[in-house]
């Protein structure tokens, strides 16, 4: 009776503290990892899928490594991604489903204008941090001051591609081919206006829709006129068309297009040996020795297979800035505004960001790529603080 | 310009390739088989599969045909067929449906991005002067020719060709004068779809791409074809096919893009309801 008794106690004393412990433990764990939400917006269906993919890609990656070394002090990201299938509707239900229905501690944009400008007022009237990767349209962050964009402006990126054409590729009759929307026409105005200011002469400017398949019609027109550079701010697959079947026809001038064109699967395998030549601006040195860039280029290309492109990269910028707030403020909204409108210098993969204007626009070098041996290579940068104010 | 009515026959001939097709469901069926659109893009993508194994471009198409009619035949037997008897706007719906479908199912097989298919001909281009004309559009001139004056053969100086026509004109007495009329309906699915699949091969090539919404605009500009030319009507078919890409290309070449490309070809569609809705060489719906 007596060990009884003892084994009795004994056994209760232990189960006791074990249960103590399990509920520390539990309660402990609870706490400690309590997974910080972020909400990522891409159009993973839709004629943009080939983006999406590549930014959800960048982005879980991202979140992996960051996982695997810790987390943000401690607490892992649960990134939260979502489809907008590519319509400026569903955005709006996307950002409200991150705000109210998953709360997210911030979002990420890895979506085009039409859809981030849409998301991006649900965003800035709930008061929650939005970080733009590539959607270059200024109305995106017009709405206020939740919303900031790590990529260039679409004008300042055209008035860059302005510079370039005037003052490095030696050219002085341009055609212009604008896609006619957001992104092709905030382009082409920076373009024209600098383009214009150093002395170039536009003889023709066109618009095509999105999508648009056949540009022999007015590549026609356009070889008779006989310019010596043909801009597009077309995207991929409208741009390698428009090379093609420039080349097709014999048209000797050279090319100039935007980081719309920066993709290897969508632009360099459709336009082939066309391409060569072609100049972009974008914000992705395939050649930068920056060890950041350097680290995603081949971590994406060993861990997916294929080469990443400048969606991905400057949508991982934008993630990687929202983690580095919170690492350093925590997720207080109004405490990683400031956290953003104070930064100074940010090397990302897309390049430094100098600093951002009360906008919530970066002021950063625009990278100059040209295809060399059917794939892009440095060709320079523009670092003229005129053209890159926004 | 030459070379701009060059650009108006190469695009016109691809119209007239994937509206046939569907001028030919419509003759039969009266059904607007707005899935044939899917039945293209599967040609692409069935082609591709074929030329990336045997670097064949006559095996790509053979074998793109064999697939699509089968396809085609599927969707016949299986989605039209039982809807016969409905409102000729419930076949209509589950087409659409059906083409939608298609689109994400390609997009889920083949991958969202835009693949080459690139293809190497033994010459580049042909060039008079100043026009040029590469080896790819040489290539579609020819396929579609063939494909018509096949098709032309087929229905005007074959028996089954003249069962086709009975049906055409009224499936009811064709059946009591004892015509086949299920040998009919299949007959006409698998030239339908062969003709998209060799149409959908010989796109691809041209723009080097295939991707997995490249039958969206397709699915509804050759709706508007078809009602121009006449619904039903092959010759009216293949003529506005012609008549849209000539059209197209002045607009672009001439006026800039005033309207959007594709506005053209319903800007036309709706002129023709007005004024003559039989279309152009229609005999009445």
């Amino acid at each position: 009776m007596k060990v009884f008794a003892i084994i009795k106690k004994g056994w209760a004393g232990a189960s006791i503290m074990a249960l103590a412990m399990v509920i520390i433990m539990a309660y402990g764990h609870a706490v400690l990892a309590e997974p910080i939400k972020i909400g990522l917006m891409a159009p993973l269906t839709g004629p943009a899928a080939a983006d999406g993919l590549s930014v959800k890609q960048s982005c879980e990656m991202l979140v992996e490594n960051i996982n695997a070394a810790g987390g943000i002090n401690g607490n892992k990201i649960k990134l939260i991604v979502y489809d907008d299938q590519f319509d400026a509707k569903q955005a709006v239900i996307v950002a409200h489903k991150m705000i109210e229905g998953d709360k997210v501690v911030a979002g990420v944009s890895g979506s085009y204008s039409f859809t981030s400008r849409a998301a991006a007022q649900v965003f800035q009237e709930n008061k929650v941090p939005f970080s733009v990767g590539y959607a270059v349209h200024p109305a995106v962050t017009a709405g206020g001051p939740y919303v900031f964009r790590v990529t260039i402006l679409g004008h300042v990126q055209g008035k860059a591609g302005g510079m370039a054409a005037a003052k490095l590729m030696g050219v002085k009759t341009v055609s212009m081919l604008i896609q006619d929307n957001d992104f092709g026409q905030s382009l082409a105005k920076g373009f024209r206006m600098y383009a214009e200011k150093l002395g170039l002469k536009i003889v023709s400017a066109d618009k095509f829709k999105m999508g648009e398949k056949e540009f022999s019609p007015v590549l026609t027109k356009i070889k008779k006129l006989n310019p010596d550079l043909i801009y597009n701010t077309a995207y991929p697959h409208d741009g390698a068309l428009i090379l093609k079947q420039a080349a097709d026809l014999g048209i000797k001038a050279k090319q100039m297009g935007s980081e719309g064109l920066d993709s290897t699967i969508g632009f360099l395998e459709v336009a082939g040996k066309a391409a060569e030549g072609i100049v972009i601006t974008t914000n992705l040195d395939r050649d930068s020795t920056v060890p950041i860039t350097r680290k995603y280029l081949d971590g994406y290309e060993k861990k997916y297979g294929v080469a990443p492109d400048m969606t991905g990269a400057s949508t991982y910028d934008a993630l990687l800035m929202i983690i580095d707030a919170i690492k350093k403020v925590g997720t207080d909204s109004e405490k990683i505004i400031q956290a953003f409108r104070t930064m100074k210098g940010w090397q990302g993969v897309t390049g430094k960001i100098q600093e951002f204007t009360p906008n919530g626009e970066v002021i950063k070098d625009v990278e100059l790529q040209v295809v060399k041996g059917g794939k892009f290579r440095r060709f320079g940068v523009i670092s003229d603080q005129k053209v890159l104010q926004p | 310009m030459l070379q701009q009515v060059v650009n108006g026959i190469i695009i016109g001939s691809l119209y007239a390739l994937i509206a046939v097709g569907l001028t030919m469901v419509y003759g039969i069926l009266r059904i607007l088989h707005i899935a044939h659109a899917a039945v293209f893009v599967s040609g692409a993508y069935l082609g591709l599969l074929v030329y990336t194994y045997t670097q064949s471009l006559i095996l790509a198409l053979i074998l793109a045909a064999v697939g699509c009619s089968i396809f085609g035949w599927l969707i016949q037997r299986f989605l039209y067929t039982p809807l016969l008897t409905e409102a000729r706007i419930v076949p209509l719906i589950a087409s659409v449906g059906l083409f939608i479908l298609c689109e994400d199912l390609f997009r889920l097989l083949g991958g969202p991005y835009i693949r080459a298919f690139k293809v190497d001909l033994w010459f580049d281009k042909l060039i008079f002067f100043d026009t040029v004309v590469t080896a790819h559009q040489c290539l579609i001139v020819i396929g579609t020719a063939a494909c018509l004056v096949s098709v032309y053969f087929l229905i005007n100086r074959t028996k089954l060709g003249l069962a086709w026509q009975a049906t055409a004109q009224d499936m009811d007495t064709a059946k009591a004068m004892g015509v086949n009329i299920k040998q009919v309906i299949n007959f006409n699915f698998i030239i339908a779809s062969s003709i998209a699949a060799i149409a959908g091969v010989l796109t691809a090539i041209n723009y080097n791409s295939v991707l997995p919404t490249m039958g969206s605009v397709p699915a509804y500009k050759m709706f508007a074809i078809v009602v121009l030319g006449g619904l039903g009507s092959i010759p009216g078919t293949i003529a506005a096919g012609l008549i849209i890409g000539m059209a197209e290309t002045i607009m672009s070449a001439y006026f800039g893009f005033i309207m959007p490309r594709d506005a053209i070809a319903f800007s036309a569609m709706i002129l023709i309801l007005i004024f003559r809705p039989q279309g152009l060489f229609g005999k009445g719906v």
